[in-house]
């Protein structure tokens, strides 16, 4: 067998460096058969003409055996391949055009959708990473206010008790919580408690240790932590003996019991660094009314849909229903939802658009590919048929087209990774915040592989036709007039790319008007110059609402003392966002009037609690009564601003100011101090909510902290708002450096106003940049094909353009003929995108801010633009029709 | 014309490597030989054989030289390697079982239908 081997691969090269020897010598071989044949035909008694005559009759095709001599070779089927390959490399030389528009087609085919892919993977496909993840539900209690689901303390054990479709129930903290680790290597972490049945239920287990013990989840248990991969990683340098050690959480002693698994994430998306045990006083629990507010996750019994489960549930709720004050009792409702639906909800429709259009680019990439394809195709019938006549077989020809879909393939696909990767990389750099997994998306090399298989296949299936056809010796001939048949197949591969273009143009269209409105609505205030600085106080060194008031009230001085600032104000929150402290129109009863009593209450109201110069911080004019005074601040009295709206409401057609108010029954008394212009204050999109603001007055109670919170303050930190007349850029050391002067070890954050409204926007930005960018896309892609169609027409019909000039045709009558084909097309395929888009722009309605799903404004633009880049695409070789020269038309060929 | 018998795929090798195996012979020699043997019944064309003695050799089963023919021309002869002769002994084996099996199987059917 070894020499058998050996002697081949002698063979191979000696062929490889010798072949012209070899070809002489198998002439010589060949050449003696011949005349050894000659000689025995004369031997027979033939004349020596007859002799050789029949000897070469007998001896059949020479070149034929040439041939076949040489595909014995070995290597000989890799030989054809290289010369494929170089034959194919030289063809796309030569027709530089065809090659890079395919090429670059491919690449943005492959690209974008590999790109779009990878993200919305994790958001619509992909399992979650907890086991049995498609039986996991998030349950509980919704209601105007909050959307996700929550419960209570009394809610849960009482659920807990008596539910059956559930095989498991677990609860963690409602959220996140900043809290310290206090050693000689102190970090700001963030903490989740969680039940001793939160992980089992998820089948999370600990890498290392234990999970929580049923005792160690009860209060005034042993107190024990499990802290996170990542913690254990970069602060103890994964530190086996980690287990056991006691570590300082808040300044108090925690037992590390163990290490969650690598990249664990709860289900509320966040990933915490501790988690410690939720430890409720069960018996405390389910006397008290609320209760503690948790987030709870069940997983259902094998078998039950989440329908049944709700049925199921809903007598339970029913019964604890009672337990809600009745004013508000019919604003909570049950939920019941899959984990996924929790985690993607708000994002799943976002996805599903991209993932859409990006598939609308590929089909359009596709359409493109394939189209160009059989022009090539066509145009090489003529090569093929002289090269099957010339004794090439099918399988040859066929392996020739297929080499070549190959090569263009897997350029285009290299092409297209390496502008996945960038697209990647540009959608992680742009995308808002919230969009789950999104920094963890890496290249789903699957679908990319997919991507690179399906226009491989457009590519091949479409340049196979001509060489699957048999050879017509018509096509010998030269006669450029049996194309219809594919040229019908063309024509409606780009009136489809023409209607899919279209879609995703009134799409975009939409989306950039609705972001367009979004940006140049007034919010009621000035961003200009005003920047917010947020400072987090760790919570157990100022642990009493004197001590933060304290620190607050000299940072407030110290700030004020700072060259080119204009205004230091306080507030809790910043527009166009805004708190709802659970505060409803209905909890508010001016002197005199019953509260007004209706279904939700009169809907939310938004509060802030804030300090005299947050109005003039932020530009927000007073225009009746006055505003909060620096007195103020030290008066014992509540003085509050309403916003005109909630003037509008609780005093309609009355002067409110000086007029008082009870919050709630038999709550404070508030003065209406004056009344503020409106400002956006429940984001962007949404509509505005009436507001009241409180002031923010020199006492501890009002600062916050785990002390009991003064009843008009939301618990959120105070806020600083600050107006500076020299730029924020400038502004921002000077104010850094004067909160270090008070507390170095504070982290300080700035950002300035215009950033954080900005940001709100990124969801949208960012979805009618990606959305724009697809359609932009598809219609260059579109174009080209139309473009590539009419161009190719027009050049087979060359001939025919002569002809009619000679007869006496315009020019203009040309242009007319060549030009209306494509203007044909394009209305075709426009009116079928057209429906298509007002059938289903209904899906964008919820993306879409003061902008009808069938503006037709935008509808027009779309098809304005279309139609203009599509016509100008038909010009050009219409043009180039009409400038043909009749007598060198008719002589070609 | 004596009848023309379509070859057994892979019989031709066979025939090629017994016609070798007394002595080295040229590509006409072969295809003579054959015809003698078989007296005329198979004719090897040219365009089978050359394809088939160009595969044995880069099989390594057959080696080639150039040499002087009987009437001082220079040819190509033809050689069976040590491979080539164990080669030749299995596909006569396996020939002579297939050959066997054959006859068997179209005696069994001449029964049959008789």
């Amino acid at each position: 067998m070894r020499k058998e081997w050996l002697s081949r691969l002698r063979f191979f090269f000696l062929l490889a460096f010798d072949k012209n020897k070899r070809q002489s010598e198998l002439d010589e071989e060949l050449q003696f058969h011949l005349e050894q044949a000659t000689l025995a035909n004369i031997a027979a008694g033939m004349t020596q003409e007859e002799a050789r005559r029949q000897a070469l009759v007998e001896f059949g095709g020479v070149e034929r055996t040439r041939e076949q001599c040489h595909e014995q070779r070995p290597g000989w089927q890799m030989g054809t391949v290289v010369q494929d390959v170089r034959y194919a490399l030289r063809g796309f030389r030569c027709n530089p055009v065809f090659t890079i528009t395919v090429i670059a087609t491919l690449a943005v085919g492959i690209g974008a959708t590999t790109a779009v892919f990878s993200v919305v993977d994790r958001i619509l496909f992909r399992s979650l990473p907890y086991a049995h993840d498609d039986r996991i539900v998030s349950l509980g209690l919704v209601q105007s206010l909050e959307k996700q689901e929550f419960t209570l303390g009394g809610f849960f054990f009482d659920w807990q008790d008596n539910q059956k479709p559930f095989e498991a129930i677990a609860s963690q903290g409602t959220m996140l919580h900043a809290c310290d680790l206090v050693e000689a290597n102190p970090a700001q972490l963030n903490c989740i408690h969680a039940q001793a049945g939160f992980l089992p239920l998820l089948g999370i287990s600990p890498v290392l240790g234990r999970n929580f013990l049923p005792e160690e989840d009860r209060p005034n248990g042993p107190r024990v932590a499990l802290i996170s991969y990542g913690l254990w990683q970069d602060h103890y340098n994964r530190d086996a003996g980690i287990l056991n050690r006691l570590i300082d959480v808040d300044g108090s002693p925690a037992r590390v019991i163990g290490v969650l698994p690598k990249g664990f994430e709860l289900p509320t998306l966040q990933a915490p660094d501790v988690m410690m045990p939720l430890a409720l006083d069960e018996g405390i629990e389910r006397k008290s009314s609320p209760g503690h507010p948790m987030r709870t996750f069940a997983r259902l019994r094998p078998g039950v849909s989440i329908a049944q489960a709700k049925a199921e549930m809903e007598p339970l709720f029913v019964h604890t229903q009672s337990w809600i004050p009745r004013e508000i009792r019919n604003d909570f409702h049950l939920s019941i939802r899959s984990l996924r639906d929790r985690e993607t909800q708000d994002v799943r429709l976002m996805a599903w658009i991209l993932l859409s259009s990006v598939l609308a680019v590929l089909l359009i990439a596709c359409a493109n590919v394939a189209s160009l394809m059989m022009a090539r195709g066509e145009v090489r019938e003529r090569e093929l048929a002289v090269r099957a006549a010339l004794g090439a077989s099918r399988g040859r020809l066929i392996q020739q087209t297929l080499t070549e879909a190959a090569l263009l393939s897997l350029a285009g696909a290299v092409a297209g990774m390496a502008l996945a990767e960038g697209l990647l990389r540009t959608f992680v750099a742009l995308a808002p915040t919230g969009i789950p997994f999104l920094k963890r998306a890496g290249l789903d090399l699957r679908i990319a592989l997919f991507t690179v298989l399906l226009s491989g296949v457009c590519g091949a299936i479409f340049g196979l036709l001509p060489a699957l056809q048999t050879p017509r010796a018509a096509a010998l001939a030269a006669r450029a007039t049996r194309f219809h048949k594919r040229a019908v197949l063309r024509r409606s591969l780009v009136v489809g790319q023409i209607a899919i273009s279209m879609v995703l143009l009134t799409g975009a269209a939409l989306l950039l008007r609705s972001f367009q409105n979004m940006q140049e609505q007034s919010l009621g205030m000035q961003t200009g110059g005003v920047f917010t600085v947020r400072i987090a106080l760790p919570g157990f060194r100022y642990d009493t609402g004197q001590k933060k008031m304290a620190f607050y009230l000299q940072a407030e001085a110290a700030l004020r003392r700072i060259p080119g600032i204009r205004a230091v104000g306080f507030s809790d929150s910043v527009p166009p966002g805004g708190w709802n402290n659970d505060e409803r129109l209905g909890g508010f009863a001016p002197e005199g009037r019953r509260p007004i009593p209706s279904a939700d209450n009169g809907g939310p109201v938004v509060t802030r609690g804030v300090t005299p110069d947050y109005f003039r911080a932020l530009n927000i004019p007073i225009v009746l009564g006055r505003n909060f005074t620096e007195e103020d601040r030290s008066s014992s009295e509540y003085w509050v601003v309403l916003s005109r709206l909630l003037a509008a409401r609780l005093f309609p057609g009355e002067d409110p100011v000086g007029k008082r108010i009870q919050k709630g029954q038999n709550g404070i008394w508030l003065t209406v101090a004056g009344v503020a212009e409106n400002v956006k204050n429940s984001g962007l999109t949404e509509q505005d909510a009436p507001e009241i603001y409180y002031l923010r007055r020199s006492i501890a109670q009002d600062w916050g902290g785990r002390a009991p919170v003064s009843e008009v303050m939301s618990g959120a930190a105070p806020i600083l708002i600050v107006d500076a007349v020299l730029p924020p850029k400038t502004v921002a050391p000077w104010v850094r450096s004067a909160i270090a002067g008070i507390d170095p070890t504070v982290p300080v954050e700035t950002e300035t106003l215009a950033q954080g409204v900005s940001k709100l926007a990124d969801r949208p930005r960012f979805e009618t940049a990606l959305l724009g960018f697809f359609a932009f896309c598809g219609l260059l892609m579109a174009v080209i094909g139309v473009y590539g169609v009419i161009a190719f027409m027009a050049a087979q019909r060359t001939q025919e353009i002569g002809v009619r000039m000679a007869l006496g045709a315009t020019r203009l009558n040309i242009l007319r003929l060549i030009a209306g084909e494509g203007v044909r097309l394009i209305a075709l395929g426009g009116a079928a995108g057209l429906a298509v888009s007002l059938a289903t722009a209904q899906l964008l309605k919820s993306l879409l801010y003061n902008v009808g799903s069938h503006d037709p404004t935008m509808y027009a633009a779309a098809t304005v633009l279309l139609a203009l880049v599509a016509l100008t695409a038909t010009l050009i070789p219409a043009r180039a029709a009409m400038k043909v020269e009749p007598v060198v038309a008719l002589r070609e060929e | 014309m004596p009848p023309s018998t379509d070859l057994l795929q892979g019989t031709l090798d066979l025939l090629i490597l017994q016609t070798l195996a007394p002595g080295p012979m040229h590509g006409w020699g072969v295809a003579l030989r054959i015809q003698q043997v078989s007296k005329d019944v198979l004719q090897i064309g040219q365009g089978s054989l050359y394809p088939a003695l160009h595969r044995l050799e880069y099989k390594g089963w057959i080696e080639s030289d150039w040499g002087n023919s009987e009437n001082n021309r220079r040819a190509k002869f033809y050689a069976l390697t040590a491979t080539g002769r164990k080669q030749l002994e299995t596909e006569l084996e396996t020939w002579e079982r297939l050959s066997a099996a054959i006859a068997l199987v179209l005696g069994r059917n001449a029964e049959a239908s008789a």
